[in-house]
């Protein structure tokens, strides 16, 4: 259970969340229309961790890529004119062209791993209104801190406080 | 010394209505919230008679291609217009134009984003989806080309039963996993930037079965702060993987010339010379969809007169780049010695294909230079005009690639012609209806444009008014307001 509260304005959203950190609460959730710098720096969260998908993903795909043409060279060699058997220079292709696709497709699932979708559920603490204009905080609080959290976002000028459970 | 007041800030309700003029913190001045935004892009996929009349036409070409195919099919590849030994024509040359029409899409949406180009972001969903379509068109011809289409899982690149893999130092086998990897990332990244916007439509629709479908393909999105952020790693990500991946496909593509020692062929600026070709033919492309789409959906002030000139410029430029490549291809055959190439290069403009090379010289060197007065680059009528030139004159660079070289290779009696058939065209044609057919159905079912991208860069409302927030451009002058076209002046 919790409360979730709706606002209109960008700067009220931003102020209620640094009076809601004031007050030692942080497991609450933010929603926005788009991405906004101000309230990424009122909450302050860690770095994403999406690179490092990209990166192991890149990495993977490009040794995938230059083993799977080197390992079929070797398996039934062509030998022509003495030339080298498995030559890196054109297996630099694939050994790129499997790494931008591992590690893209990497990257994309590590943000869904890291932004929990996709959700099969419907969760609460969500209006949507939130994918429109308006901006919204979603605060988890049993019953004895949601009359404090209510205060806060209603002093901040939410257009609307509503409890969910 | 004569000094410039500006008025104090007033209240976000009084700023109403503004100069459409874009400034430095306003770039779409016709567009004041949120919510006009999630209106008006989500009001343009209500389908018109118009649109109805377009995609008919479509998938009428569409048939009449896939009908000719079956013919050709049945009767055998006897009846494309190939004349040994050029046996390479139209379906090659098409199949280097559609991809390379896809090529513009990832470079608007992904380098363009690299360098925080501002004119990218109204117009960069219609140049990915036509990447797409376009790169999924080009990956038809192959299998057209090769006569046997149930045969074409020989292209991929899987060791047969004697663990007989195909041989990796081949082009086609790079040009297989080229295209490949540049359809599946296109296609991700297309998918992975709509789905904030298909979370926009499901919260906005009211029919229960589309809610449940558009809630499918939305993943649960919701617009929380830690999706964003996840979501923004993401996008700089793909768009860094997918620069390099753009000048690599077309690299790759043109190694399947550049390897071969066919006079016209051989030569070290193919991989430049083609990358840049695509990425002008992809502009071109571009312009002849987002001008009918900005005009019939009147999102004029979106895809803004100021949005156009500047991908008009970029367009300017590729052009000089595709020239000068022409050019130097011309002084390297002469300064190479090398009797053959200057013979093919004589024959290109001044022999048996003279007409393609000059529509090709005309199309694509000649009238882009047009661009460089900044009112025809403001002028809608004449870019989409041009821009049919462009797609012409770089079908054509493409045909005077392949066929010259073909028809003119190193022994005289080995020259011969090459005309395509009725079949090459109706294919052809077909290949058309069937890019346009995805396009258009693709444009009444997601938004063309993309819808929380296009918020970010429209302020957000304010309880106090923004310090920035008046209505004066860059130089600090008040402009007129233009109600009745919105976003032409802007």
């Amino acid at each position: 259970m919790g409360i979730v509260a709706a606002f209109h304005e960008l700067d009220a959203t931003v102020d209620a969340i640094e009076d809601l950190k004031r007050q030692k609460i942080s497991d609450f959730e933010v929603y926005t229309p788009t991405p906004r710098h101000e309230i990424e720096e009122a909450v302050n969260p860690p770095q994403s961790p999406v690179r490092r998908f990209t990166l192991i993903g890149g990495l993977s795909g490009a040794c995938f890529g230059y083993w799977i043409a080197i390992w079929t060279s070797d398996y039934w060699p062509l030998v022509v004119g003495g030339k080298a058997v498995a030559s890196w220079v054109p297996y630099t292709i694939i050994g790129f062209e499997m790494m931008v696709l591992i590690g893209a497709l990497s990257t994309v699932a590590g943000m869904f791993i890291n932004s929990r979708v996709p959700k099969i559920t419907m969760t609460v603490g969500f209006d949507p209104r939130f994918t429109h204009g308006h901006f919204g905080i979603w605060v988890p609080a049993a019953a004895d801190r949601a009359r404090a959290v209510e205060e806060t976002m209603r002093r901040h000028g939410a257009e609307e406080v509503r409890h969910e459970s | 010394m004569a000094t410039t007041t500006i008025a104090p800030p007033r209240r976000t309700e009084e700023l109403a209505p503004r100069p459409n003029v874009a400034s430095a913190n306003r770039q779409l001045p016709g567009v004041a919230d949120y919510e006009q935004v999630d209106r008006e892009i989500g009001g343009s996929l209500t389908p018109t008679a118009g649109w109805f009349g377009a995609l008919g036409l479509a998938v009428a070409m569409f048939l009449w291609g896939a009908g000719t195919w079956t013919y050709q099919i049945y009767w055998g590849l006897g009846n494309a217009g190939y004349n040994p030994p050029v046996m390479w024509g139209v379906y090659i040359i098409s199949f280097v134009f559609w991809v390379g029409i896809g090529h513009a899409g990832t470079l608007i949406s992904a380098i363009l984003y690299l360098f925080r180009a501002g004119f990218r972001t109204t117009i960069y969903r219609c140049a990915e989806a036509m990447t797409v379509f376009a790169v999924m068109t080009a990956g038809l011809f192959p299998i057209i080309h090769i006569g046997r289409p149930w045969k074409f899982f020989w292209l991929i690149p899987y060791p047969n039963w004697r663990l007989n893999w195909p041989n990796f130092k081949s082009p086609l086998v790079w040009d297989v996993f080229a295209i490949s990897t540049y359809l599946t990332v296109s296609a991700t990244f297309l998918y992975v930037g709509l789905v904030p916007d298909i979370a926009v439509l499901r919260d906005r629709a009211t029919n229960p079965v589309k809610k449940r479908i558009l809630a499918v393909m939305s993943l649960g999105w919701r617009n929380s702060e830690r999706e964003w952020r996840h979501f923004a790693r993401m996008y700089l990500f793909l768009a860094a993987f997918s620069t390099p991946l753009v000048l690599s496909v077309h690299s790759v593509v043109s190694f399947d010339f550049a390897m071969a020692i066919t006079p016209g062929w051989h030569t070290t600026i193919f991989p430049p010379y083609f990358v840049a070709g695509a990425i002008f033919s992809g502009i071109g492309m571009v312009f002849t969809i987002i001008i009918p789409i900005r005009k019939f959906f009147r999102l004029q002030h979106y895809v803004t007169v100021n949005h156009l000139d500047a991908a008009a410029k970029l367009c300017l430029f590729t052009s000089m780049v595709v020239g000068c490549a022409y050019l130097v291809e011309f002084w390297v055959a002469w300064y190479s010695g090398n009797a053959f190439e200057q013979q093919y290069f004589y024959n290109r403009v001044f022999g048996q294909w003279w007409w393609a090379a000059w529509i090709m010289l005309t199309c694509n060197m000649i009238f882009p230079l047009s661009l460089f007065s900044q009112k025809l680059r403001r002028n809608p009528g004449w870019l989409f005009i041009l821009s049919i030139f462009i797609n012409l004159g770089m079908w054509f660079e493409r045909f005077v690639i392949i066929v010259p070289s073909l028809s003119h290779e190193f022994e005289p009696w080995q020259w011969s012609s090459y005309l395509p058939s009725w079949v090459d065209i109706s294919i052809l044609v077909g290949s058309f209806g069937w890019f346009f057919m995805w396009f258009l159905l693709f444009i009444k079912q997601l938004p063309v444009i993309a819808i929380a991208e296009v918020k970010e860069i429209v302020p957000p409302r304010l309880r106090t008014s923004h310090p920035h927030a008046d209505a004066i451009d860059v130089t600090g002058q008040h402009q007129a307001y233009e109600p009745d076209t919105p976003g032409e002046f802007a």
